[in-house]
């Protein structure tokens, strides 16, 4: 018997043995970096992938990356989809005070949480030494990527956010996209006349179509609502623009919106828009797309759709935090890595986002080409319109400190069922922003 | 007084089939839904997330396979969480028995000790944990998360199974004892088969526990090659873009081949139970 | 006797390793780091004795809450919630006709991932479309229509609508404990003269209590972690109303990346467990040998 029992823990032994091995082959080190043939190999962790919609281009700029360094330098893919588990894990990597070698946030903000750790290389050598890289600089994309005068990342994407409008809706009741925000709320009362709501709106996940609402409220209230809205990580709302437009958005949510806005996350709004159930939807570029998917909307609905600055005129304009090279124990890792990210942002690689996918390029070097144009003619249009107005900033969320953003999503429900001022919604999300102090 | 009694037996019957019939309906409601939602359009499912479908295509499932590797991660999936059962399982019936039958100093304080990882936070202990297990060269391993997800259904496994060891009358060890058995012939031999049922829910549950888990699963693994069937759920939803129909035409592969394991998992359980009914 | 004693040790020794190794050590760190000002942002990690403490009791307005909110429903899930699972396997134990359809199908939602089924509950709470303002407006009750999931009075009890009535875990173990019944006990009951409701409560219910004493352990413990169902419905709001210490751990943690304050919203969290575990312990008298 005795036999049978050191035999049964034998196998129970092998087993776990046999899985460490399976496991063993398939292990990669994250900083293991030299392959076979002195061939340095990047493990580059990303979000861009599946139904996200710059997956194609990372795809293409890997292989076309791969091809070119070949036998000296090779990016293997690691897939992290959705990027709040990226960001997730990125977090608990950096409290464990290590990163990947390439790290790309897409609008999130991780460079200031790496820097805290002291964990990111200087870029500044590098960009002052290659007179092509640093004509992609534009002086927004400057301000996002460097500290202290340093320059640590590289942007290649940048966002473009005013609002959409439904023209069949718009032709119906007779109206323009308005140039004042009084035009703006006249516009809202006449669709409502014609029993049609006019926005869509939302509060979950940061409440992404309402802050922008808000934003361009504050930001074309006087200079300083402008200069809050430029303002990055502010800890003080209880300021008069923000307080003002928080109390116009509870108006909007009481009038101007679906039932459903109150708890709606960003899909919910959109569908509204798509199913013509509202009139207008503020958000960005990256929207135009959809608008063709026959998933989504009904056939032709990307014929219907017009596009507009905010009253102002004002839109959001700004080079997303680019990509940057985190330090590593082995230089060639981190020589390669910034190899890596010059290609990433290299004018080609926006070039190519551009026409193949509408991102549009950070770089000012960057031409909107005949091809782009007629591939997302709105997005050449929204382009040509945003170059005549220089009044832009960052979005309201954008700007904030992470911990605000789910603030934003608990207090604005009370806020449109008037449950709380707007006084008090201000105080709350200054409260949640000292807390980063 | 006798067709009192079964006017009475009637309603209780009565009643006794509307609550099972409410459970069934509450129940099945969830995973109704799901089906039916892989079958409709993005926009149908946010227009109106509780109408019928009004075509009836395939195309969310071809599209959840191109999309992701769902089915690679379907099998890493099988294998962990099967492995990690079995050892959790094993180990903590171990355990439980000595817990359930031997005395020694500070046995329940130990037992409290041990329990206390019940009500551990997660979100708490996920940094630690990441430190152990790279630490241990096993991050971005099948066997890390076999180990992690072995100790999560540690708490609940240790309870059941003491609870069901102590539930053996001591007569049957006795008995076994008498036979000149020693310690380790009478717990496999004896022990174990008189405590199939809690064995078998704690097998139930740890599997269940790991099957779902996702957090462990996203912060220790890096490579495809090791990821598991939760994390792909993430491929169908980004910022700003979604396919929700891909989305739950994945979820329902998923939960359909653990519906039919679990079906004759307790099916298993059941037979074994009535054939092997403990008999003093 | 002595190799008895081995063999003891070698019984315990693999699953003493687990939890050194994988509760032990972060249990060490959790209580250790909420004594310091420990954050990523600014970076900072200093040693400030039982500040984080003192903070969190007296002058967090989100904590109350939070504290309130989670009591309620460790209440809740520890009597309702596990009272519906157990009606449900003494019902089935009897085994009534389709009896094994319904304890498969009861467990059916314990399967399918937590972010499907909060999905599942944003559709059926819907303002618009959603099921019970559908009902409602059916049967002429307009009035009573809501945005369930985001007014402040009915927030909470929506919110513990989608995990309340998916009592699958206590059903399956409580059952497989009455399966495990000797049928033999059960006869010489019977021929004493017992109705089947005697029976359930004199003779099976004691011999289940333990069992039961488990799955209400156990819905104790799953208020204490539960986090992500409510953060993808309501985030917690509408402001605090469905905030419960869970969710703020993750908050405090991930969002404002404050590992030491995070750490003592943990500890918190560990010491509300264990007391409510002994206490439990207590009431069923589970650490009583059954012989």
């Amino acid at each position: 018997m005795k036999k049978r029992i050191t035999a049964m823990a034998l196998a129970a032994l092998m087993a776990a043995g046999c899985l460490a091995g399976c496991g063993g082959g398939t292990s990669g080190d994250d900083t293991q970096s030299t392959g076979e043939g002195g061939e340095v190999v990047i493990n580059y962790p990303t979000f861009q992938v599946g139904v996200n919609t710059s997956a194609p281009v990372v795809a293409q700029l890997v292989e076309e990356f791969n091809e070119e360094y070949k036998g000296k330098y090779r990016i293997e893919i690691e897939e992290i989809p959705g990027d709040a588990n990226y960001l997730e894990k990125m977090k608990v990597m950096i409290s464990g005070g290590e990163l990947p070698p390439v790290v790309y946030g897409g609008g999130e903000k991780l460079l200031d949480l790496a820097l805290a750790k002291d964990l990111v290389v200087d870029l500044t050598p590098y960009v002052e030494a290659d007179p092509e890289w640093k004509a992609n600089y534009s002086e927004e994309a400057l301000a996002v990527d460097s500290r202290d005068g340093k320059i640590y990342a590289s942007s290649n994407e940048l966002q473009l956010i005013g609002y959409f409008y439904n023209k069949e809706l718009f032709d119906q009741v007779g109206i323009k996209p308005a140039e004042t925000w009084d035009e703006f709320f006249s516009n809202c009362d006449k669709l409502l006349a014609a029993g049609i709501t006019p926005l869509s709106m939302d509060t979950g996940d940061g409440a992404w179509c309402t802050q922008l609402l808000m934003g361009a409220m504050i930001a074309t209230s006087g200079d300083e609502g402008l200069e809050f809205m430029k303002t990055s990580e502010p800890d003080n709302y209880n300021v008069q623009p923000v307080i003002d437009a928080a109390a116009t958005i509870q108006e909007m949510f009481q009038k101007y919106t679906t039932k459903d806005a109150v708890g709606g996350v960003y899909e919910n709004a959109a569908n509204n828009f798509f199913s013509e159930n509202t009139a207008m939807i503020a958000n960005g570029t990256w929207m135009i797309g959809d608008f063709s998917d026959t998933t989504k909307t009904a056939e032709g609905f990307d014929q219907k759709v017009g596009v507009a600055a905010f009253p102002g005129p004002y839109v959001y304009y700004a080079p997303l935090e680019g990509m940057f090279v985190t330090k590593q124990d082995d230089p060639a890792l981190e020589e390669a890595s910034v190899e890596m990210v010059k290609f990433f942002t290299s004018k080609y690689a926006q070039q190519l986002g551009l026409e193949t996918q509408g991102m549009l390029p950070a770089s000012p070097e960057v031409a909107v080409t005949d091809a782009a144009k007629e591939k997302f003619p709105l997005l050449a249009e929204f382009l040509e319109m945003s170059q005549s107005i220089d009044t832009r900033s960052n979005n309201f969320t954008g700007n904030m400190y992470s911990n605000v953003k789910d603030v934003v999503s608990q207090q604005m429900p009370a806020l449109a069922t008037g449950d709380i001022t707007p006084e008090q919604f201000c105080q709350a999300l200054t409260d949640a922003a000292q807390k980063n102090k | 007084m006798y067709k009192n009694q079964t006017a009475k037996d009637w309603l209780l019957t009565f009643l006794k089939y509307v609550y099972m019939g409410l459970c069934v309906l509450v129940a099945l409601f969830p995973i109704v839904w799901v089906i039916m939602s892989s079958f409709k359009s993005n926009k149908e499912i946010l227009s109106n997330g509780l109408a019928l479908p009004t075509s009836f295509s395939f195309d969310g499932y071809v599209q959840a396979l191109e999309i992701s590797p769902i089915m690679k991660f379907f099998w890493n999936s099988v294998i962990i969480t099967t492995t990690s059962t079995v050892i959790n399982v094993l180990l903590l019936a171990m355990a439980g028995y000595v817990f359930a039958r031997c005395r020694f100093r500070f046995k329940n304080a130990l037992y409290l000790l041990l329990s206390t990882s019940m009500v551990i936070p997660m979100t708490a202990v996920i940094n630690p944990v990441y430190t152990v297990i790279k630490t241990l060269g096993l991050s971005n391993t099948r066997t890390g998360l076999v180990i992690v997800y072995a100790a999560l259904s540690m708490p609940l496994s240790l309870m059941i199974l003491r609870g069901a060891f102590s539930a053996i009358p001591p007569s049957l060890e006795e008995a076994a004892y008498v036979d000149g058995a020693g310690f380790c012939r009478t717990f496999f031999q004896i022990m174990m088969p008189c405590a199939k049922g809690g064995l078998a829910s704690a097998a139930v549950l740890a599997f269940l526990n790991g099957w779902n888990e996702f957090t462990f699963a996203l912060v220790l693994t890096s490579s495809t090659d090791v990821r598991t069937l939760p994390l792909s759920l993430g491929y169908f939803t980004s910022s700003f873009s979604f396919n929700y129909t891909a989305m739950f035409a994945a979820i329902t592969m998923a939960v359909i081949p653990s519906i039919i394991v679990f079906t004759i998992f307790q099916e298993q359980v059941c037979a074994s139970l009535t054939a092997g009914a403990v008999k003093e | 006797m002595k190799r008895n004693k081995i063999w003891m040790a070698a019984f315990l020794a693999p699953a003493i390793v687990l939890f050194l190794l994988i509760y032990a050590i972060p249990l060490v760190m959790v209580f250790g780091t909420s004594l310091f000002e420990y954050r990523l942002m600014p970076n900072r990690f200093e040693f400030i004795g039982i500040q984080n403490y003192i903070e969190l009791l007296t002058t967090d307005p989100v904590f109350k809450q939070a504290f309130v909110n989670t009591i309620l429903w460790i209440l809740i899930h520890c009597t309702l919630h596990v009272f519906l699972g157990t009606l449900l396997a003494f019902i089935l134990y009897k085994k009534p006709r389709g009896w094994k359809f319904v304890r498969v199908s009861y467990m059916i939602p314990n399967i399918i991932s937590q972010s499907a089924i909060a999905m599942i509950f944003v559709n059926v709470f819907n303002p618009q479309y959603g099921v019970v303002n559908s009902v409602l407006g059916a049967l002429g009750l307009e009035q009573f229509q809501h945005n369930w999931l985001f007014e402040q009075a009915t927030a909470f009890p929506s919110v513990t609508m989608t995990w309340l009535l998916f009592a699958g875990y206590t059903t399956t173990l409580v059952l497989s404990q009455c399966l495990s019944v000797d049928e033999s006990i059960l006869e010489a009951a019977r021929v004493d003269g017992a109705t089947g409701f005697q029976l359930d409560v004199f003779v099976m219910l004691p011999l289940v209590k333990k069992m039961i004493g488990t799955t209400v352990i156990m819905a104790a413990s799953y208020m204490l972690q539960l986090f992500s169902l409510i953060y993808i419905t309501t985030g917690g709001g509408p402001q605090s109303a469905t905030t419960n210490l869970p969710l703020m751990l993750y908050q405090t943690a991930m969002k404002e990346n404050n590992y030491g304050y995070a750490n003592t919203i943990g500890v918190f969290i560990i010491v509300l467990g264990v007391v409510s575990m002994v206490l439990i312990n207590k009431a069923f008298r589970m650490n009583e040998s059954d012989y």
